[in-house]
C-alpha cells in the first residue's frame, strides 16, 4: 500500500476524458509499483468516481509523485490528508 | 495507417508520407508551445549577436513566466497547477519543477518527431521508448483535446457522434447544410487517430512485457 491514515499529505489522481485506461494503469504499475490489480483498481476509482488518492507520505515525496504523474500528463494534485 | 504491433523485440506501426508529416507537424508544434526550440532547426538557436543586457532581460523575463501558471488552457493542462487549494504550495512546486518537466516533455517530443522524420512507412519504437512515446502522445492529445474543449468523458464521446456526422455530410456533399466547422473536424480526426495509435502502443507494450514473463514480480 502506498497510502497510510496518518500521513500528512496525499496525491490525488483526477479523472480526465484524455487518459486512457490501460495507460494509466501501467504508469501506475511502472512509478507506484503496484501489482497489475491494484494498478488496475486505482485507474477504475479515477475513472468511475472522478479521483483516486494514490499514495501519502511527505510533502516533499508527494512532490515527486505529482512531478511523476505531470511528467506522464495525469492530472494530479497534492493536499493535506483529511481536507 | 496501421496500429502498433510486436515484432521481435519492438512495437512496430505504419503510417504512409502524409500521415508522418501531419502528426510530425503537430508533434512540432506542441514541443513550440511548451517553449522548445523548432525541432530540426536547432542549429537557429546560436545567437548571430551577443547584448549582454539583452540576455539578462530575456533571461529575467524567462524567469518571471516560469513562476506564473500558464495562460493558454493547453499549456496549463501539460502543467497543472499541483494545489489548487493551497497556492504557496502550488507555486513552489512549479518552481521546483516546471523547467524539468517541459524538458522532459520537449525531449520526448523531439525523439518521436525524429522518428516520424526517418524515410519509411514503418514507425519503430523499442522496448525502453514505449513508455515515453506513449506519454508523449498523451501530451499531444492533451493539446488537441484542449483545444477541441473536451472536459469530461460525454464530450469525448459527443466529438465521436459529431465526427461520424460530419464525415457522412461532407461524403454525400451538403456539408454546407450541416454548420460543419472543417478545422474542428480535422483536429478531431487527428486526436482520434492519435487515441488509437497511443492504445495500439499500449496494448504492444503490456504484450511484450507478458512475453518476458513479468520481471517486476
Amino acid at each position: 500500500m502506498a497510502t497510510r491514515p496518518d500521513d500528512p499529505w496525499v496525491t490525488i489522481v483526477w479523472n480526465d476524458p484524455v487518459n486512457l485506461m490501460s495507460y494509466v494503469t501501467q504508469v501506475f504499475q511502472r512509478h507506484f509499483g503496484f501489482a497489475r490489480e491494484e494498478a488496475q483498481a486505482r485507474m477504475r476509482e479515477v475513472h468511475e468516481h472522478g479521483k483516486s488518492v494514490v499514495s501519502s507520505g511527505g510533502l516533499e515525496q508527494m512532490e515527486r509523485d505529482v512531478q511523476a504523474m505531470h511528467g506522464y500528463g495525469l492530472w494530479a494534485t497534492l493536499q493535506r490528508s483529511g481536507q | 495507417m496501421k496500429a502498433f504491433e510486436v515484432r521481435g523485440d519492438a512495437a512496430v506501426a505504419e503510417l504512409d508520407d502524409e500521415e508522418r508529416m501531419v502528426v510530425a507537424r503537430i508533434v512540432a508544434d506542441v514541443g513550440l508551445l511548451l517553449g522548445g526550440e523548432a525541432f530540426g532547426m536547432e542549429e537557429r538557436s546560436i545567437p548571430d549577436r551577443l547584448d549582454p543586457g539583452e540576455d539578462v532581460e530575456r533571461y529575467l523575463r524567462g524567469l518571471e513566466e516560469s513562476l506564473a501558471e500558464p495562460g493558454d488552457p493547453a499549456v496549463l493542462r501539460l502543467l497543472p497547477n499541483a494545489a489548487p487549494t493551497d497556492r504557496e504550495v502550488a507555486d513552489e512546486f512549479r518552481r521546483l519543477t516546471e523547467s524539468e518537466l517541459r524538458d522532459l516533455k520537449i525531449a520526448r517530443l523531439r525523439t518521436m518527431w525524429e522518428q516520424l522524420s526517418e524515410d519509411g512507412p514503418e514507425w519503430e519504437v523499442s522496448v525502453e521508448d514505449a513508455l515515453p512515446t506513449a506519454s508523449a502522445l498523451t501530451d499531444v492529445r492533451l493539446v488537441l483535446a484542449s483545444r477541441l474543449s473536451l472536459d469530461t468523458d460525454d464530450d469525448a464521446e459527443r466529438l465521436h457522434t459529431e465526427i461520424e456526422l460530419a464525415a457522412h455530410a461532407m461524403s454525400s456533399d451538403d456539408g454546407h447544410e450541416w454548420d460543419i466547422d472543417p478545422e474542428r473536424v480535422w483536429l478531431g480526426m487527428l486526436y482520434q487517430a492519435l487515441t488509437w495509435l497511443q492504445d495500439s502502443l499500449v496494448t504492444a507494450m503490456v504484450d511484450a512485457e507478458a512475453a518476458q514473463g513479468e520481471p517486476h514480480e
